[in-house]
């Protein structure tokens, strides 16, 4: 296992945290919740932030908090299906396609929710799901995995998970499409 | 130091140390009797340090009292951020990004279609594949490579289709166009799949060969016949050997003197698949048990087949200088009821010319 600063990994993949935040923002003004202040990209950590009003209403904190997961994973696997043939079962060497794959991983990276954002959803799903709100009980046991995959940063499962998503996806994909 | 007063008990202390609670200053002691009284006459519980009023909470400049400070939820803000915060607008460059991003999107899908199509043709030909389909996957397999001619997943999916539908040419031709027939892994369990088909399929041909070369001669005519089994047997996807292998067989009951052997191989040959080979060998076949039996019916069936040959050869030349050899010779056994070897036919008839091998 290999480290390289967080910065550099944000600049290589900078694309994704834009993407990341502004799917923040997006699901904040959805929702209507005040917005303190936006970071789209800094050299620092966290490489971006979206401050904003909490809220009382689960299913605005679910998707404020998930928005980016879900937006940079079907990114994620739309940019990657584009480029995964090329790249990875045809050998084409085509620069284009590996451009649009550096996108797909870049965007697929950064789809984990940060532990702040986790931690809002944490703190109001138990008591919803007690009550047996739907939302609330899929987002446990959600947010737990991507607490611990939060955790596994440190040994890329950010950038594991962005080849998952951008290799399985295509291949589940291309292999329905063609049965 | 700025200081306030708390409205409870009076006492004057830093607005560090005081909390606002629904308008009011209370010091720290006090405000928490003074928000369980007014969680208890249902008002708004929450309060929130002084000094987190004196400054603006997204700029953090100091706003004391101004009157064009404003409050929005718990917190308050400068005149200058408010606006802001009541309407985050998106930044023009993240509105040009996004429509970038989306334009990349339609590049890049559209960019993908000729690979999708490649990609689609290779998973079609591996399903077909995997079901044991070889013939029918080959063509999708062939398509993938024209695309891309380097993925090493559909040339070594192509070879063995192809291996195993008998079609060296298209096996050799996936596994040569393909970096000239070099892989990245040499070890993968397709791979060497491939090269145990492949190598199956040549000692055959090499088989096979030696047996063509046996049966130049007449005396080893079982002996060829027999090898080339061995190669059909060892590689029987390749029905071209089991058809050489049966003319062998044919070739060595003519020698023999087994005509009604040689009869009924020709016959079946001929309703397998009708071509001029398979019809002069009939037509021969019919001239030699007319020669021992002199029923007239074979004589006309052979005659009729001899003008099948030439019918089915149209205008392959190659085809009629194949037959061109084989006619004379069935139409004098016809002719004089006599059956010589091609070897005596032509020492008698062809001297000088090119013999018949």
């Amino acid at each position: 296992m290999f480290f390289i600063p967080g910065p550099v990994i944000a600049a290589l993949t900078f694309p994704g945290v834009i993407i990341h935040e502004a799917a923040h923002l997006f699901f904040c003004r959805l929702f209507k919740l005040q917005v303190f202040d936006v970071c789209f990209f800094r050299f620092g950590n966290p490489a971006g932030y979206v401050a904003h009003q909490q809220t009382e209403n689960f299913n605005a904190q679910f998707l404020i908090s998930m928005g980016p997961f879900f937006g940079n994973t079907l990114l994620c696997v739309l940019f990657c299906s584009a480029a995964f043939l090329p790249v990875w079962e045809l050998k084409v060497f085509d620069p284009l396609a590996y451009f649009f794959y550096w996108l797909g991983l870049s965007i697929g990276m950064h789809a984990f929710p940060s532990t702040q954002d986790l931690s809002h959803l944490w703190a109001q799903a138990p008591a919803l799901a007690k009550k047996g709100n739907l939302l609330a009980i899929v987002s446990l046991p959600l947010a737990g995995i991507l607490v611990v995959l939060n955790y596994g940063r440190v040994i890329w499962a950010d950038l594991g998970y962005g080849i998952l998503v951008g290799v399985l996806g295509p291949i589940a994909i291309f292999r329905a499409l063609a049965r | 130091m700025s200081e306030a007063t708390c409205s409870a008990c009076g006492l004057q202390a830093s607005i560090r140390s005081l909390f606002d609670l629904n308008g009011q200053i209370y010091c720290a002691p006090c405000v928490q009797t003074a928000a369980g009284n007014a969680k208890r006459s249902g008002q708004s519980a929450a309060y929130m340090p002084l000094i987190n009023r004196s400054i603006c909470a997204r700029c953090n400049t100091f706003i004391s009292d101004q009157s064009t400070a404003r409050q929005i939820g718990f917190a308050r803000f400068c005149a200058a951020c408010a606006p802001l915060i009541k309407d985050w607008s998106y930044p023009p460059w993240l509105k040009v990004s996004l429509a970038a991003l989306v334009l990349l999107l339609i590049v890049a899908l559209v960019h993908g279609k000729k690979y999708f199509h490649a990609g689609r043709a290779m998973y079609i030909g591996e399903h077909l594949v995997e079901q044991g389909k070889h013939a029918e996957a080959l063509p999708y397999l062939k398509e993938t490579l024209r695309i891309a001619p380097g993925s090493d997943k559909a040339a070594l999916l192509a070879a063995k289709a192809a291996l195993l539908t008998g079609d060296l040419a298209a096996a050799g031709k996936a596994l040569h166009d393909h970096d000239d027939g070099h892989f990245e892994n040499g070890q993968s369990a397709a791979f060497l799949e491939v090269n145990s088909l492949w190598n199956r399929a040549n000692q055959a041909l090499e088989k096979a060969q030696k047996a063509s070369k046996l049966a130049e001669k007449d005396e080893n005519s079982a002996e060829a016949a027999r090898l080339m089994h061995e190669a059909a047997s060892s590689y029987p996807e390749f029905t071209v050997l089991r058809i050489a292998a049966e003319n062998l067989d044919a070739g060595a009951a003519f020698v023999r003197g087994d005509f009604d052997t040689y009869l009924s191989i020709s016959e079946n040959h001929w309703k397998q698949q009708a071509g001029p080979d398979t019809a002069i060998s009939l037509a021969n076949a019919l001239a030699c048990k007319y020669v021992l039996t002199g029923i007239i019916p074979l004589r006309e069936r052979s005659i009729e087949m001899i003008e099948k040959s030439k019918q089915l050869a149209g205008g392959d030349a190659e085809a009629l200088k194949a037959l061109d050899e084989y006619i004379p010779l069935i139409t004098y056994r016809i002719e004089n009821r006599q059956i010589i070897s091609k070897q005596e036919y032509n020492r008698r008839f062809r001297a000088g010319k090119n013999p018949i091998k």
